[in-house]
């Protein structure tokens, strides 16, 4: 623990300490210009990692709101008379909320398209700066004072101390928000978007939320950045920006406070390599023997593809050419930009700091802090007295693929507190139901009432939210999150703390709160002692049971099932079940979706069997399998009624 | 007479949408097989004009330098297909957006240092004198563009419909692995699409140049509303993006004419950002069913 404090903040401490002091020594005016612009592009990427980083989207506006801010603060001291504190205030607010106005309608979208629409934005922010002259001054430039802070001009080192505190402030919240719920559910919705949706945290708000939380963070930078050059000009924040900022990011480190202030780092210097011809060969000779070193280890031990381990070389070997060749390396700017990034996105797509933390992780072995007792179970899921009515009700029920009906008029009475079981063939339309009633897809027809109240349609989040909780028939944990983690992130009723509070570090006692509940769950379904280990090394077994125990901590009304003991060895399907009954015992009402009918015998109270999208029949399991038409569903109808074909009972021993 | 104005603006804005259609077109392309698209795809079109430049300087006869062109941005599109595309789309990852960016800054330098910074004019044999059609003025270098552009759109058209392999680049666009396991390799038609991704490119460069002349910078606007175009037209109809450019390029000339020519971009940008928000999958796109 203690380790862990002095290695993790120590480094921290100790950087920024250092930072703050270095102006004393360093007199140097154009060194304290450099070190401003590190502060102020740390903050940049830090924001930009968000999108880039966390919601692993590229995005391509952030230049786009470095100049938004600027200008924003600009005007804001010149039209509106504003101080230093009030401008960068406005720039933020700003730029958080057009941030969030492009995010609403871009991030409906993924990939190529969202970074399709951030580099439209680009275009149009730059050619709405040139031409509002009204506001902007166009393309001669808008010239910005900078007023005096509190009754004080600020020096040069002063202006420094106060971006360097920014960055600090920044790196702090940052770091609150990103190991508090939040985080986590930055992670998850980059593993699946779509269980993030069915475990009632909300993909989509959380990516706008993001992005906006980035954009607002390049509009703080845009500010500092309009004070610390006391001049804009539209020219500056356009695409080739945009691609630098992508470098510093990719090369710092995705996903690392650490990666965005050393890739500022690189931003800020890149200038200065360019114009000193031998520091330049110098960088590019490191850079090729790394590339050789990794290159080289990478293919004896087989863990590169040739093309991962060669093209680097042939990069790194063409910028050590070039910078030999040619007279003038302000020249080919761009092709130098692009041969260091294109090195760094295929040789290490980690960035270098994603390389340094692994490797000191595996150097220092910091253990991660100790986990709190697990709850007690009637707090994290208390047990439901025997329940009346109806939990869930389906009435007359379609859906429709185009021509296909999928469920045609279905009707469905789920009593509470029972394990209701839903059979049918293949293709018989039981997971579309699954489907419709978690919000998946929006009926065609039909009404659905969880505890009488009209269930939202269309929307696993909606109906996440209204109680509805699932499993998944094809896993759909957040494979790179810890079984603890993907049971923290589902949890409802825990996370109270209000946004500004997170930021703050107000969020450390509902966490360790958000801990002890998901250990109980772990617990609950067997899983307690593998709390740390990350989904995506359990066995197959343990992967279902933690999608079960995800699934509770959700406290939900109805708990749907689908295929909970598919492809699971026997052993296995004993604790499934018996996992199953306990949930049962607690009085929560279950859907069971199973091709197991053993299974379906022991545990269900009541049947439902489907067939092309219609109930056929409906009862005791025993009933269900006698009815001649679940026989004929299964088995076809060329042997009706036989007695010794009956594909359900056990076969008569020998023959 | 401001009808008649209008009617002129209108035309010579679509003729140069067709342009941005047929850009948009290679992004359809490479988008059908594999799911990507070059990010720097207007890099392409710069660097092929300018090489089809740099042979009619050679002293090539006029119909030698279109094949040649065409070629070179076919070998281009591979180029970028194996060094930018190949491994992200192996390693099944987003990879290619920043890769093909990258490509295409290397590409702007290159061409800048090369050919220098300046715009240069592009000969052709064909000549600017307009016909009288219909009441508007066309030049020939309009209909050329016309002509062009359908051309070759009709030609990829009709090769997919008609050829065994343009039947399995429609294989693997329709499902990657059922088209696998029938044997079509897809990393194949993956490499094809880019080439001709590239060809396409290298042709609207060529058509383009004797118009607006050539230069680093001459693609960067195009591909801006080529993007625009494939996003609105959605990026699976090839009959949509030559409708959605006639209509932008008409937009974007009598929005210049109107508000300003500072503000010509704006129509292209804003009409995204709306499609993007009213119909994700595109005015032509399908709606995809989620599977769990």
């Amino acid at each position: 623990m203690l380790k862990r404090l002095l290695l993790v903040r120590g480094s921290e401490l100790a950087m920024f300490t250092l930072l703050a002091v270095l102006p004393l020594f360093v007199t140097s005016s154009y060194a304290l210009g450099l070190l401003t612009l590190l502060a102020i592009y740390g903050i940049l990427l830090i924001g930009l990692d968000v999108t880039v980083g966390y919601l692993g989207q590229v995005n391509l506006a952030q230049a786009a709101f470095l100049g938004l801010g600027g200008y924003a603060a600009g005007i804001g001291v010149i039209r509106l008379g504003l101080g230093v504190p009030m401008a960068i205030v406005l720039a933020t607010l700003v730029c958080t909320v057009i941030g969030a106005l492009l995010a609403l309608p871009a991030l409906r979208l993924e990939g190529p398209q969202f970074a399709l629409a951030t580099l439209s934005f680009t275009a149009l922010t730059t050619m709405v700066l040139n031409e509002w002259e009204h506001l902007t001054l166009g393309a001669q430039g808008l010239p910005v004072p900078r007023p005096p802070l509190l009754g004080f001009a600020l020096t040069s080192r002063e202006f420094y101390w106060l971006c360097m505190l920014l960055l600090a402030l920044v790196w702090m919240a940052m770091r609150n928000l990103l190991s508090s719920q939040w985080g986590r559910a930055f992670e998850a919705l980059r593993d699946s978007p779509i269980a993030t949706d069915a475990m009632g945290v909300g993909t989509y708000r959380h990516k706008v939320a993001g992005f906006a939380l980035g954009s607002g963070l390049g509009g703080l930078a845009g500010a500092l950045y309009a004070f610390n050059f006391q001049y804009l000009q539209p020219t500056v924040f356009v695409y080739e920006l945009t691609v630098i900022l992508l470098l510093g990011v990719v090369l710092g480190g995705r996903k690392s406070l650490w990666g965005a202030v050393v890739g500022a780092a690189l931003v800020a210097l890149l200038p200065n390599l360019l114009s000193n011809k031998f520091l330049f060969q110098a960088f590019s000779a490191a850079g090729l023997a790394v590339a050789l070193f990794a290159g080289i280890r990478g293919m004896t031990s087989r863990r590169l593809r040739a093309f991962q381990a060669f093209s680097p070389i042939v990069a790194t070997a063409t910028l050590l050419g070039g910078s030999l060749l040619v007279k003038n390396t302000e020249d080919w700017r761009k092709a130098i930009f692009a041969l260091m990034l294109f090195s760094v996105v295929v040789g290490l797509p980690e960035g270098l700091m994603g390389f340094a933390t692994s490797f000191l992780a595996r150097l220092f072995r910091v253990e991660p802090p100790p986990l709190p007792a697990p709850s007690s179970l009637d707090a994290v899921l208390p047990a439901r007295p025997a329940g009346t009515g109806d939990a869930l009700e389906i009435r007359d029920l379609k859906r429709w693929f185009g021509g296909v009906k999928a469920v045609d008029g279905l009707t469905i009475r789920v009593k509470a507190g029972s394990v209701h079981g839903l059979i049918g063939p293949n293709g018989s339309g039981k997971s579309t139901v699954v489907n419709v009633v978690s919000g998946l897809y929006t009926p065609t027809e039909g009404t659905m009432l969880l505890g009488g109240k009209a269930l939202p349609v269309g929307s696993l989040f909606a109906a996440a939210r209204a109680g509805v909780a699932r499993t998944f028939q094809n896993l759909q944990l957040f494979s790179g999150m810890t079984a603890l983690e993907n049971v923290m992130v589902a949890l409802r009723g825990v996370y109270r703390v209000p946004l500004p509070l997170v930021l703050l570090g107000f969020a450390r006692r509902e966490e360790r709160r958000a801990q002890a509940d998901a250990l109980a769950l772990l617990a609950f379904v067997g899983l307690g002692d593998q709390a740390r280990k990350p989904a995506k090394d359990l066995t197959y077994g343990a992967q279902r049971f933690l999608e079960i125990a995800r699934a509770l901590a959700r406290r939900p009304e109805v708990l749907i099932l689908d295929e909970p003991a598919a492809g699971l060895a026997h052993p296995d399907v004993v604790k499934q079940v018996e996992i199953i009954r306990k949930i049962h015992q607690r009085g929560i009402t279950i859907i069971l979706i199973e091709h197991h009918m053993d299974v379906v015998t022991e545990l269900c109270d009541v049947v439902t069997a489907l067939d092309g999208g219609k109930l056929i029949a409906e009862g005791t399991p025993a009933e269900v399998k006698r009815h001649p038409k679940v026989v004929e569903a299964y088995l076809g109808s060329d042997a009706p009624g036989d007695p010794d074909t009956h594909p359900l009972a056990p076969e008569p021993a020998g023959g | 007479m401001p009808g008649s104005i209008i009617a002129q603006m209108a035309v010579s804005g679509a003729l140069m949408g067709l342009v941005y259609a047929l850009i948009a077109y290679g992004f359809q392309l490479t988008y059908a097989t594999s799911k990507s698209l070059n990010f720097g795809q207007g890099e392409l079109v710069m660097v092929s004009a300018f090489f089809s430049l740099t042979l009619i300087n050679l002293g090539l006869p006029y119909l030698l330098v279109i094949p040649g062109g065409l070629l070179f941005g076919a070998l281009l599109g591979l180029a970028v297909e194996r060094t930018g595309v190949r491994l992200a789309l192996e390693q099944k990852s987003e990879g290619w957006i920043l890769l093909t960016i990258i490509i295409g800054l290397f590409l702007f330098s290159f061409a800048e240092n090369i050919w220098g910074r300046d715009d240069r004019p592009f000969p052709t044999p064909i000549p600017s004198t307009p016909v009288h059609v219909l009441g508007v003025d066309v030049t020939w270098l309009e209909i050329s563009v016309l002509v062009g552009v359908l051309a070759v759109m009709g030609l990829i058209e009709l090769f997919k419909r008609r050829t065994l392999l343009g039947k399995a680049v429609e294989a693997v666009a329709a499902d990657r692995d059922a088209a696998e396991l029938m044997g079509i390799s897809a990393t194949r038609t993956v490499v094809l699409s880019y080439a001709l991704s590239g060809g396409v490119a290298a042709l609207a460069g060529i058509l383009v140049s004797p118009i607006t002349t050539v230069g680093p910078t001459m693609a960067a606007s195009f591909v801006l509303k080529a993007f625009s175009v494939a996003v609105v037209a959605g990026l699976e109809s090839g009959f949509g993006v030559v409708l959605i450019g006639l209509f932008l390029g008409a937009l974007e000339s009598l929005a210049s004419f109107y508000i300003g020519s500072g503000w010509r971009e704006a129509p292209g940008l804003l009409l995204l950002i709306l499609a993007l928000a009213v119909r994700p999958t595109g005015v032509f796109g399908k709606a995809v069913i989620r599977k769990v």
